[in-house]
Protein backbone atom coordinates (compact mmCIF):
# COMPACT_ATOMS: atom_id res chain seq x y z
CA UNK A 1 0.00 0.00 0.00
CA UNK A 2 1.35 3.42 -0.88
CA UNK A 3 0.98 6.57 1.17
CA UNK A 4 -1.11 8.78 -1.14
CA UNK A 5 0.33 11.88 0.49
CA UNK A 6 3.92 10.86 -0.24
CA UNK A 7 3.61 9.02 -3.55
CA UNK A 8 4.38 10.73 -6.83
CA UNK A 9 2.17 10.33 -9.89
CA UNK A 10 4.47 7.67 -11.34
CA UNK A 11 4.52 5.78 -8.03
CA UNK A 12 0.73 5.98 -7.77
CA UNK A 13 0.35 4.66 -11.33
CA UNK A 14 2.69 1.77 -10.51
CA UNK A 15 0.81 0.94 -7.30
CA UNK A 16 -2.47 0.91 -9.21
CA UNK A 17 -0.97 -1.32 -11.92
CA UNK A 18 0.28 -3.75 -9.27
CA UNK A 19 -3.15 -3.89 -7.65
CA UNK A 20 -1.86 -2.44 -4.37
CA UNK A 21 -5.00 -0.32 -4.30
CA UNK A 22 -7.87 0.56 -6.59
CA UNK A 23 -8.41 3.78 -8.44
CA UNK A 24 -11.66 4.21 -6.53
CA UNK A 25 -9.80 4.02 -3.19
CA UNK A 26 -7.17 6.49 -4.35
CA UNK A 27 -9.77 8.83 -5.86
CA UNK A 28 -11.86 8.77 -2.67
CA UNK A 29 -8.75 9.63 -0.66
CA UNK A 30 -7.96 12.61 -2.93
CA UNK A 31 -11.57 13.80 -2.92
CA UNK A 32 -11.79 13.61 0.87
CA UNK A 33 -8.63 15.70 1.24
CA UNK A 34 -9.82 18.12 -1.43
CA UNK A 35 -13.07 18.70 0.48
CA UNK A 36 -11.16 19.06 3.75
CA UNK A 37 -8.60 21.57 2.45
CA UNK A 38 -10.44 23.49 -0.22
CA UNK A 39 -12.09 25.85 2.27
CA UNK A 40 -8.59 26.92 3.37
CA UNK A 41 -6.85 26.88 -0.02
CA UNK A 42 -9.65 27.66 -2.49
CA UNK A 43 -7.72 25.74 -5.14
CA UNK A 44 -10.76 24.06 -6.74
CA UNK A 45 -13.54 25.98 -8.46
CA UNK A 46 -15.47 22.70 -8.65
CA UNK A 47 -14.79 19.30 -7.09
CA UNK A 48 -16.53 16.72 -9.26
CA UNK A 49 -17.08 13.76 -6.94
CA UNK A 50 -19.54 11.80 -9.02
CA UNK A 51 -17.73 12.15 -12.33
CA UNK A 52 -14.37 11.35 -10.73
CA UNK A 53 -15.67 8.27 -8.93
CA UNK A 54 -17.40 7.06 -12.10
CA UNK A 55 -14.13 7.44 -14.03
CA UNK A 56 -12.25 5.63 -11.26
CA UNK A 57 -14.71 2.74 -11.33
CA UNK A 58 -14.36 2.52 -15.12
CA UNK A 59 -10.59 2.40 -14.70
CA UNK A 60 -10.89 -0.37 -12.10
CA UNK A 61 -13.32 -2.33 -14.27
CA UNK A 62 -11.01 -2.07 -17.25
CA UNK A 63 -8.10 -3.30 -15.19
CA UNK A 64 -10.15 -6.17 -13.83
CA UNK A 65 -10.96 -7.11 -17.42
CA UNK A 66 -7.25 -7.12 -18.27
CA UNK A 67 -7.28 -3.88 -20.24
CA UNK A 68 -4.82 -1.05 -19.66
CA UNK A 69 -6.15 2.36 -20.56
CA UNK A 70 -2.78 4.08 -20.73
CA UNK A 71 0.08 5.50 -18.70
CA UNK A 72 -2.26 7.39 -16.35
CA UNK A 73 -4.63 4.47 -15.74
CA UNK A 74 -6.71 5.36 -12.69
CA UNK A 75 -4.51 8.24 -11.49
CA UNK A 76 -6.37 11.26 -10.01
CA UNK A 77 -5.41 14.58 -11.61
CA UNK A 78 -7.11 17.95 -12.02
CA UNK A 79 -7.22 20.65 -14.67
CA UNK A 80 -7.31 24.42 -14.74
CA UNK A 81 -10.91 25.52 -15.30
CA UNK A 82 -10.38 26.45 -18.94
CA UNK A 83 -10.41 23.19 -20.91
CA UNK A 84 -13.58 22.62 -22.91
CA UNK A 85 -15.66 19.54 -22.19
CA UNK A 86 -19.29 19.14 -23.28
CA UNK A 87 -19.91 17.25 -20.03
CA UNK A 88 -18.50 19.88 -17.69
CA UNK A 89 -18.82 23.59 -17.06
CA UNK A 90 -15.75 25.64 -17.83
CA UNK A 91 -15.69 29.04 -16.11
CA UNK A 92 -12.26 30.39 -17.17
CA UNK A 93 -12.35 32.07 -13.77
CA UNK A 94 -14.99 34.54 -14.91
CA UNK A 95 -18.74 34.99 -14.44
CA UNK A 96 -18.98 35.59 -18.18
CA UNK A 97 -18.32 31.90 -18.81
CA UNK A 98 -20.28 30.57 -15.83
CA UNK A 99 -22.28 27.58 -17.07
CA UNK A 100 -20.38 27.45 -20.36
CA UNK A 101 -19.89 24.02 -21.91
CA UNK A 102 -17.56 23.63 -24.86
CA UNK A 103 -18.76 21.91 -28.00
CA UNK A 104 -15.89 19.43 -28.03
CA UNK A 105 -13.41 18.23 -25.43
CA UNK A 106 -10.10 20.10 -25.43
CA UNK A 107 -7.45 17.91 -27.01
CA UNK A 108 -5.09 17.99 -24.00
CA UNK A 109 -7.91 17.04 -21.63
CA UNK A 110 -9.16 14.33 -23.99
CA UNK A 111 -5.64 12.88 -24.13
CA UNK A 112 -5.39 12.84 -20.32
CA UNK A 113 -8.69 10.99 -20.05
CA UNK A 114 -7.86 8.60 -22.91
CA UNK A 115 -4.64 7.74 -21.02
CA UNK A 116 -6.79 6.69 -18.06
CA UNK A 117 -6.56 9.77 -15.84
CA UNK A 118 -9.35 10.44 -13.36
CA UNK A 119 -10.22 14.14 -13.38
CA UNK A 120 -11.10 15.30 -9.85
CA UNK A 121 -12.43 18.69 -10.84
CA UNK A 122 -11.77 22.17 -12.14
CA UNK A 123 -8.97 24.18 -10.60
CA UNK A 124 -8.93 27.82 -9.55
CA UNK A 125 -7.41 30.30 -11.97
CA UNK A 126 -7.00 34.02 -12.36
CA UNK A 127 -9.86 35.68 -14.22
CA UNK A 128 -9.39 34.72 -17.88
CA UNK A 129 -5.82 33.69 -17.02
CA UNK A 130 -4.83 37.35 -16.72
CA UNK A 131 -2.94 37.79 -13.49
CA UNK A 132 0.13 36.31 -11.81
CA UNK A 133 -1.01 36.27 -8.17
CA UNK A 134 -4.01 33.97 -7.89
CA UNK A 135 -6.33 36.78 -6.86
CA UNK A 136 -9.75 36.45 -8.43
CA UNK A 137 -12.41 39.09 -7.77
CA UNK A 138 -15.24 36.60 -8.40
CA UNK A 139 -13.94 33.34 -6.96
CA UNK A 140 -11.71 34.71 -4.19
CA UNK A 141 -7.98 34.23 -3.90
CA UNK A 142 -6.26 30.87 -4.13
CA UNK A 143 -3.98 30.35 -1.14
CA UNK A 144 -0.54 28.83 -0.78
CA UNK A 145 -0.42 25.53 1.19
CA UNK A 146 2.98 26.49 2.64
CA UNK A 147 1.36 29.56 4.20
CA UNK A 148 -2.18 30.57 3.29
CA UNK A 149 -1.38 34.25 3.83
CA UNK A 150 0.83 34.08 0.72
CA UNK A 151 -0.07 33.92 -2.95
CA UNK A 152 -0.28 30.64 -4.83
CA UNK A 153 0.87 32.44 -7.98
CA UNK A 154 -1.09 32.57 -11.18
CA UNK A 155 -2.71 32.20 -13.40
CA UNK A 156 -2.75 28.40 -12.89
CA UNK A 157 -3.10 29.06 -9.16
CA UNK A 158 -5.22 26.04 -8.26
CA UNK A 159 -2.94 23.71 -10.19
CA UNK A 160 0.06 24.82 -8.13
CA UNK A 161 -1.72 24.71 -4.78
CA UNK A 162 -3.63 21.45 -5.33
CA UNK A 163 -0.61 19.44 -6.47
CA UNK A 164 1.58 20.85 -3.69
CA UNK A 165 -1.10 20.02 -1.09
CA UNK A 166 -1.31 16.44 -2.42
CA UNK A 167 -4.91 16.82 -3.53
CA UNK A 168 -4.05 15.66 -7.07
CA UNK A 169 -1.03 13.81 -8.49
CA UNK A 170 -0.65 16.21 -11.38
CA UNK A 171 -2.43 19.04 -13.14
CA UNK A 172 -2.80 20.72 -16.47
CA UNK A 173 -2.32 24.47 -16.74
CA UNK A 174 -1.66 27.19 -19.27
CA UNK A 175 1.20 29.68 -19.54
CA UNK A 176 1.11 32.95 -21.50
CA UNK A 177 3.67 34.82 -19.41
CA UNK A 178 4.68 32.46 -16.62
CA UNK A 179 1.29 31.06 -15.58
CA UNK A 180 2.49 27.46 -15.17
CA UNK A 181 6.01 28.13 -13.91
CA UNK A 182 5.09 30.80 -11.36
CA UNK A 183 2.48 28.76 -9.43
CA UNK A 184 4.85 25.79 -9.60
CA UNK A 185 7.63 27.93 -8.13
CA UNK A 186 5.44 29.53 -5.46
CA UNK A 187 4.07 26.17 -4.30
CA UNK A 188 7.27 24.10 -4.39
CA UNK A 189 6.43 21.80 -7.31
CA UNK A 190 7.58 21.54 -10.94
CA UNK A 191 5.90 23.23 -13.88
CA UNK A 192 6.77 22.91 -17.55
CA UNK A 193 5.97 25.37 -20.29
CA UNK A 194 6.75 23.27 -23.34
CA UNK A 195 7.95 24.59 -26.69
CA UNK A 196 5.32 26.59 -28.59
CA UNK A 197 3.43 24.03 -30.69
CA UNK A 198 4.41 21.00 -28.61
CA UNK A 199 1.04 20.62 -26.81
CA UNK A 200 -2.13 21.39 -28.77
CA UNK A 201 -4.36 24.19 -27.54
CA UNK A 202 -7.58 23.24 -29.29
CA UNK A 203 -10.47 23.58 -26.86
CA UNK A 204 -8.39 25.48 -24.30
CA UNK A 205 -9.53 29.01 -23.48
CA UNK A 206 -7.39 31.34 -25.59
CA UNK A 207 -5.79 34.41 -24.07
CA UNK A 208 -3.26 35.13 -26.81
CA UNK A 209 -3.01 32.64 -29.66
CA UNK A 210 0.63 33.52 -30.41
CA UNK A 211 1.83 33.25 -26.82
CA UNK A 212 -0.38 30.63 -25.11
CA UNK A 213 1.19 27.33 -24.07
CA UNK A 214 -0.43 24.32 -22.36
CA UNK A 215 1.63 22.20 -19.98
CA UNK A 216 1.76 20.04 -16.85
CA UNK A 217 2.49 20.69 -13.17
CA UNK A 218 3.60 17.85 -10.90
CA UNK A 219 5.91 16.94 -8.03
CA UNK A 220 8.70 15.15 -9.87
CA UNK A 221 10.48 15.31 -13.22
CA UNK A 222 9.33 11.76 -13.91
CA UNK A 223 5.72 12.81 -13.32
CA UNK A 224 6.09 15.71 -15.75
CA UNK A 225 7.67 13.39 -18.33
CA UNK A 226 4.70 11.04 -18.01
CA UNK A 227 2.14 13.83 -18.35
CA UNK A 228 3.93 15.59 -21.21
CA UNK A 229 4.23 12.35 -23.15
CA UNK A 230 0.45 11.98 -22.90
CA UNK A 231 -0.61 15.47 -23.95
CA UNK A 232 2.09 16.35 -26.54
CA UNK A 233 1.83 15.74 -30.26
CA UNK A 234 0.20 16.93 -33.45
CA UNK A 235 -3.49 17.74 -33.50
CA UNK A 236 -5.35 18.41 -36.72
CA UNK A 237 -7.68 20.74 -34.76
CA UNK A 238 -4.79 23.07 -33.88
CA UNK A 239 -2.91 24.60 -36.83
CA UNK A 240 -0.16 25.78 -34.48
CA UNK A 241 0.59 22.23 -33.24
CA UNK A 242 3.90 20.80 -34.41
CA UNK A 243 4.11 17.58 -36.42
CA UNK A 244 7.45 16.80 -34.83
CA UNK A 245 7.44 13.29 -33.29
CA UNK A 246 7.02 13.07 -29.51
CA UNK A 247 10.05 11.43 -27.88
CA UNK A 248 9.99 9.10 -24.89
CA UNK A 249 10.50 11.76 -22.23
CA UNK A 250 11.12 9.17 -19.51
CA UNK A 251 14.04 7.63 -21.42
CA UNK A 252 16.52 10.38 -20.55
CA UNK A 253 15.58 10.91 -16.93
CA UNK A 254 18.47 8.83 -15.64
CA UNK A 255 21.16 10.30 -17.85
CA UNK A 256 22.50 12.77 -15.27
CA UNK A 257 24.22 16.08 -15.87
CA UNK A 258 27.85 15.01 -16.32
CA UNK A 259 29.29 16.86 -19.31
CA UNK A 260 26.33 19.22 -19.56
CA UNK A 261 27.03 22.94 -19.72
CA UNK A 262 24.76 25.23 -17.71
CA UNK A 263 24.62 28.86 -18.84
CA UNK A 264 24.02 31.42 -16.12
CA UNK A 265 23.03 34.87 -17.36
CA UNK A 266 23.34 38.06 -15.41
CA UNK A 267 21.62 41.32 -16.25
CA UNK A 268 17.85 41.33 -16.00
CA UNK A 269 17.77 37.71 -14.84
CA UNK A 270 19.90 38.38 -11.75
CA UNK A 271 19.56 42.09 -11.00
CA UNK A 272 17.67 42.70 -7.77
CA UNK A 273 17.21 39.02 -6.97
CA UNK A 274 16.36 38.56 -3.29
CA UNK A 275 19.34 37.44 -1.22
CA UNK A 276 17.72 34.22 -0.07
CA UNK A 277 16.67 33.35 -3.62
CA UNK A 278 20.21 34.06 -4.81
CA UNK A 279 21.66 31.76 -2.15
CA UNK A 280 19.29 28.90 -3.01
CA UNK A 281 20.03 29.31 -6.72
CA UNK A 282 23.79 29.24 -6.12
CA UNK A 283 23.44 26.16 -3.91
CA UNK A 284 21.45 24.39 -6.63
CA UNK A 285 24.06 25.27 -9.23
CA UNK A 286 26.79 23.96 -6.92
CA UNK A 287 24.87 20.69 -6.53
CA UNK A 288 24.66 20.29 -10.30
CA UNK A 289 28.34 21.20 -10.72
CA UNK A 290 29.30 18.60 -8.13
CA UNK A 291 27.37 16.08 -10.21
CA UNK A 292 29.49 16.86 -13.26
CA UNK A 293 27.83 19.83 -14.93
CA UNK A 294 29.97 22.74 -16.07
CA UNK A 295 28.89 26.32 -15.40
CA UNK A 296 29.53 29.18 -17.80
CA UNK A 297 28.44 32.79 -17.89
CA UNK A 298 26.24 33.66 -20.86
CA UNK A 299 24.66 36.79 -22.25
CA UNK A 300 21.06 36.77 -23.40
CA UNK A 301 20.88 39.28 -26.24
CA UNK A 302 18.17 41.89 -25.87
CA UNK A 303 17.02 40.27 -22.64
CA UNK A 304 15.66 43.51 -21.24
CA UNK A 305 13.03 43.76 -24.01
CA UNK A 306 11.83 40.16 -24.43
CA UNK A 307 9.11 40.24 -21.78
CA UNK A 308 7.74 43.54 -23.08
CA UNK A 309 7.70 42.20 -26.65
CA UNK A 310 5.61 39.31 -25.39
CA UNK A 311 3.25 41.73 -23.66
CA UNK A 312 2.74 43.69 -26.89
CA UNK A 313 1.46 40.50 -28.51
CA UNK A 314 -0.43 39.21 -25.47
CA UNK A 315 -2.35 42.41 -24.77
CA UNK A 316 -3.12 43.10 -28.44
CA UNK A 317 -4.52 39.62 -29.01
CA UNK A 318 -6.31 39.48 -25.65
CA UNK A 319 -8.01 42.83 -26.33
CA UNK A 320 -9.21 41.48 -29.66
CA UNK A 321 -10.43 38.20 -28.16
CA UNK A 322 -12.34 40.05 -25.44
CA UNK A 323 -13.55 42.95 -27.60
CA UNK A 324 -17.17 41.82 -27.81
CA UNK A 325 -17.53 41.16 -24.08
CA UNK A 326 -15.68 44.35 -23.18
CA UNK A 327 -18.29 46.27 -25.16
CA UNK A 328 -21.33 44.34 -24.02
CA UNK A 329 -20.55 43.04 -20.51
CA UNK A 330 -17.92 45.32 -18.97
CA UNK A 331 -19.49 44.94 -15.54
CA UNK A 332 -18.65 41.23 -15.61
CA UNK A 333 -14.92 41.96 -15.58
CA UNK A 334 -13.02 43.03 -12.50
CA UNK A 335 -11.68 46.58 -12.91
CA UNK A 336 -8.10 45.24 -12.83
CA UNK A 337 -8.60 42.75 -15.66
CA UNK A 338 -10.60 45.25 -17.69
CA UNK A 339 -7.71 47.71 -17.40
CA UNK A 340 -5.13 45.07 -18.36
CA UNK A 341 -7.17 44.18 -21.43
CA UNK A 342 -7.42 47.86 -22.30
CA UNK A 343 -3.63 47.92 -22.64
CA UNK A 344 -4.15 46.22 -25.98
CA UNK A 345 -6.12 49.23 -27.17
CA UNK A 346 -3.21 51.56 -26.58
CA UNK A 347 -0.68 49.50 -28.53
CA UNK A 348 -0.49 50.58 -32.17
CA UNK A 349 -1.30 47.82 -34.65
CA UNK A 350 2.08 48.40 -36.30
CA UNK A 351 3.86 47.69 -33.00
CA UNK A 352 1.92 44.42 -32.66
CA UNK A 353 2.81 43.39 -36.22
CA UNK A 354 6.44 44.34 -35.69
CA UNK A 355 6.66 42.36 -32.44
CA UNK A 356 5.35 39.32 -34.31
CA UNK A 357 7.71 39.90 -37.20
CA UNK A 358 10.68 40.23 -34.83
CA UNK A 359 9.94 36.95 -33.11
CA UNK A 360 11.74 34.51 -35.44
CA UNK A 361 14.84 36.69 -35.92
CA UNK A 362 15.13 37.24 -32.16
CA UNK A 363 14.66 33.52 -31.54
CA UNK A 364 17.51 32.80 -33.98
CA UNK A 365 19.69 35.39 -32.26
CA UNK A 366 18.86 33.92 -28.83
CA UNK A 367 19.62 30.34 -29.86
CA UNK A 368 22.82 31.32 -31.66
CA UNK A 369 24.13 33.31 -28.72
CA UNK A 370 23.00 31.14 -25.83
CA UNK A 371 23.12 27.57 -27.07
CA UNK A 372 26.49 28.02 -28.73
CA UNK A 373 27.77 28.47 -25.18
CA UNK A 374 25.63 26.10 -23.12
CA UNK A 375 23.12 23.26 -23.22
CA UNK A 376 20.69 24.69 -20.68
CA UNK A 377 20.12 28.24 -19.46
CA UNK A 378 19.55 28.59 -15.70
CA UNK A 379 17.74 31.57 -14.14
CA UNK A 380 15.68 32.16 -11.03
CA UNK A 381 12.03 31.27 -11.63
CA UNK A 382 10.82 33.83 -9.13
CA UNK A 383 13.33 36.58 -8.35
CA UNK A 384 11.69 37.64 -5.10
CA UNK A 385 10.33 35.82 -2.07
CA UNK A 386 6.77 34.58 -2.52
CA UNK A 387 4.74 37.67 -1.54
CA UNK A 388 1.68 37.79 0.64
CA UNK A 389 -1.84 38.06 -0.73
CA UNK A 390 -2.13 41.40 1.03
CA UNK A 391 0.97 42.84 -0.66
CA UNK A 392 -0.41 42.00 -4.09
CA UNK A 393 -4.05 42.86 -3.53
CA UNK A 394 -5.88 45.80 -5.05
CA UNK A 395 -5.51 48.81 -2.80
CA UNK A 396 -2.16 47.83 -1.35
CA UNK A 397 -0.59 50.86 -2.99
CA UNK A 398 1.83 51.63 -5.77
CA UNK A 399 4.26 48.96 -4.56
CA UNK A 400 1.72 46.34 -5.66
CA UNK A 401 2.50 47.03 -9.33
CA UNK A 402 6.23 46.68 -8.93
CA UNK A 403 5.77 43.45 -6.94
CA UNK A 404 3.52 42.05 -9.65
CA UNK A 405 6.04 43.02 -12.34
CA UNK A 406 8.75 41.19 -10.39
CA UNK A 407 6.75 37.97 -10.36
CA UNK A 408 7.10 37.17 -14.05
CA UNK A 409 10.16 39.06 -15.17
CA UNK A 410 12.33 35.93 -15.47
CA UNK A 411 9.53 33.85 -16.97
CA UNK A 412 7.73 35.93 -19.62
CA UNK A 413 10.72 36.28 -22.00
CA UNK A 414 10.43 32.60 -22.90
CA UNK A 415 6.79 32.82 -23.93
CA UNK A 416 7.84 35.33 -26.56
CA UNK A 417 10.72 33.12 -27.70
CA UNK A 418 8.58 29.95 -27.57
CA UNK A 419 11.39 27.82 -26.12
CA UNK A 420 10.76 25.25 -23.37
CA UNK A 421 11.16 26.37 -19.76
CA UNK A 422 10.85 24.37 -16.55
CA UNK A 423 10.47 25.60 -12.98
CA UNK A 424 12.16 23.36 -10.36
CA UNK A 425 11.97 23.81 -6.56
CA UNK A 426 15.40 24.36 -4.97
CA UNK A 427 14.70 25.19 -1.36
CA UNK A 428 12.87 27.52 0.97
CA UNK A 429 13.26 31.03 2.29
CA UNK A 430 13.48 31.57 6.05
CA UNK A 431 9.72 32.14 6.21
CA UNK A 432 9.08 28.64 4.84
CA UNK A 433 8.02 29.60 1.33
CA UNK A 434 9.49 27.79 -1.70
CA UNK A 435 12.29 28.99 -3.99
CA UNK A 436 12.70 27.73 -7.56
CA UNK A 437 15.05 27.96 -10.50
CA UNK A 438 14.12 27.93 -14.16
CA UNK A 439 15.76 25.71 -16.78
CA UNK A 440 15.47 26.91 -20.38
CA UNK A 441 16.36 24.81 -23.40
CA UNK A 442 16.56 24.78 -27.17
CA UNK A 443 13.26 24.40 -29.02
CA UNK A 444 11.79 20.93 -28.37
CA UNK A 445 14.54 20.06 -25.84
CA UNK A 446 12.04 19.27 -23.06
CA UNK A 447 13.78 15.91 -22.49
CA UNK A 448 17.05 17.67 -21.68
CA UNK A 449 15.36 19.94 -19.12
CA UNK A 450 13.56 17.01 -17.52
CA UNK A 451 16.86 15.11 -17.34
CA UNK A 452 18.51 17.98 -15.44
CA UNK A 453 15.53 18.28 -13.09
CA UNK A 454 15.52 14.53 -12.46
CA UNK A 455 19.24 14.55 -11.69
CA UNK A 456 18.75 17.44 -9.27
CA UNK A 457 15.82 15.71 -7.57
CA UNK A 458 17.87 12.55 -7.07
CA UNK A 459 20.44 14.64 -5.19
CA UNK A 460 18.06 16.73 -3.08
CA UNK A 461 14.86 16.21 -1.18
CA UNK A 462 13.07 19.52 -1.59
CA UNK A 463 10.26 17.99 -3.64
CA UNK A 464 9.55 15.42 -0.94
CA UNK A 465 8.67 17.95 1.75
CA UNK A 466 5.02 18.22 2.71
CA UNK A 467 3.46 21.66 3.17
CA UNK A 468 1.73 22.39 6.49
CA UNK A 469 -1.61 22.27 4.69
CA UNK A 470 -1.80 18.84 3.06
CA UNK B 1 11.88 53.92 -22.20
CA UNK B 2 12.68 57.64 -21.86
CA UNK B 3 10.50 60.20 -20.09
CA UNK B 4 9.67 61.52 -23.53
CA UNK B 5 8.43 58.06 -24.62
CA UNK B 6 6.26 57.83 -21.53
CA UNK B 7 4.82 61.26 -22.20
CA UNK B 8 3.97 60.25 -25.77
CA UNK B 9 0.94 58.37 -24.54
CA UNK B 10 -1.24 59.88 -21.87
CA UNK B 11 -4.31 58.80 -19.97
CA UNK B 12 -6.58 61.03 -22.04
CA UNK B 13 -5.46 59.30 -25.25
CA UNK B 14 -6.09 55.89 -23.72
CA UNK B 15 -9.55 57.02 -22.63
CA UNK B 16 -10.23 58.29 -26.15
CA UNK B 17 -9.14 54.98 -27.68
CA UNK B 18 -11.39 53.12 -25.26
CA UNK B 19 -14.33 55.28 -26.33
CA UNK B 20 -13.45 54.73 -30.00
CA UNK B 21 -13.58 50.96 -29.48
CA UNK B 22 -16.86 51.20 -27.59
CA UNK B 23 -15.40 50.11 -24.24
CA UNK B 24 -16.69 51.26 -20.90
CA UNK B 25 -14.72 54.25 -19.56
CA UNK B 26 -11.60 53.59 -17.50
CA UNK B 27 -10.99 55.59 -14.37
CA UNK B 28 -8.10 58.05 -14.51
CA UNK B 29 -5.56 56.02 -12.47
CA UNK B 30 -6.28 52.90 -14.57
CA UNK B 31 -5.96 54.87 -17.81
CA UNK B 32 -2.63 56.29 -16.59
CA UNK B 33 -1.34 52.79 -15.77
CA UNK B 34 -2.47 51.54 -19.17
CA UNK B 35 -0.71 54.45 -20.87
CA UNK B 36 2.53 53.75 -19.01
CA UNK B 37 2.37 50.01 -19.68
CA UNK B 38 1.60 50.41 -23.36
CA UNK B 39 4.31 53.06 -23.83
CA UNK B 40 6.87 50.80 -22.21
CA UNK B 41 5.85 47.83 -24.36
CA UNK B 42 5.96 49.82 -27.57
CA UNK B 43 9.38 51.24 -26.62
CA UNK B 44 10.66 47.64 -26.42
CA UNK B 45 9.53 47.03 -29.99
CA UNK B 46 11.32 50.15 -31.16
CA UNK B 47 14.49 49.19 -29.32
CA UNK B 48 14.48 45.65 -30.70
CA UNK B 49 14.02 46.46 -34.36
CA UNK B 50 17.67 47.04 -35.19
CA UNK B 51 17.37 46.41 -38.93
CA UNK B 52 14.68 46.33 -41.62
CA UNK B 53 12.57 43.23 -41.19
CA UNK B 54 12.04 42.77 -44.91
CA UNK B 55 10.06 39.65 -45.67
CA UNK B 56 10.10 38.21 -42.13
CA UNK B 57 6.83 36.28 -42.02
CA UNK B 58 5.29 35.80 -38.53
CA UNK B 59 3.57 32.63 -39.73
CA UNK B 60 6.95 30.93 -40.06
CA UNK B 61 7.64 31.02 -36.31
CA UNK B 62 6.75 27.36 -35.66
CA UNK B 63 8.88 26.27 -38.63
CA UNK B 64 11.75 28.30 -37.20
CA UNK B 65 11.40 26.58 -33.82
CA UNK B 66 11.45 23.20 -35.56
CA UNK B 67 14.48 24.15 -37.66
CA UNK B 68 16.43 25.38 -34.63
CA UNK B 69 15.62 22.20 -32.72
CA UNK B 70 17.72 20.10 -35.05
CA UNK B 71 16.82 16.60 -36.24
CA UNK B 72 13.78 14.96 -34.67
CA UNK B 73 14.45 11.95 -32.41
Amino acid sequence: MIDPQRATLVEAAAALAQGALSSEELTRDCLARAHRLNPALNCFIRIEDEAALAAARRADAARAAGRTLGPLHGVPVAVKDMFDDPGRETSSGSPIRRGFRGAATATALARLEAAGAVVLGALHMSEFALGPTGHNAFYGPCRNPWNPAHIAGGSSSGAGAAVAARLAFGALGSDSGGSIRLPAAANGILGLKPTYGRVPRSGAMPLSWSIDHIGPLARSAADLARLLGVVAGHDPRDPSASRRPVPDYAAGLGSGVAGLTLGVPRGVFRDGVAAEVERALEAALATLEAAGARRVAVTVPGAEHLAELGRVILYSEAAALHGHWLRTRPEDYSPQVRARLATGLAIPAAAYAEALQLRAPLLRRFCDAVFAACDVLVTPALAIEVPTLAATDVGSGASMWSTIAQLVRCLAPFNYLGVPALSVPVGFTANGLPVALQLVGRPFAEATLLGVAAAYQRLTGWHERLPPLH
Amino acid sequence: MTDRDAAALDAATVAALARLMGYAPLDAPAAARVAAGAASAVAAVRASAAAPLGDAEPGSFLAELERLAGPAP
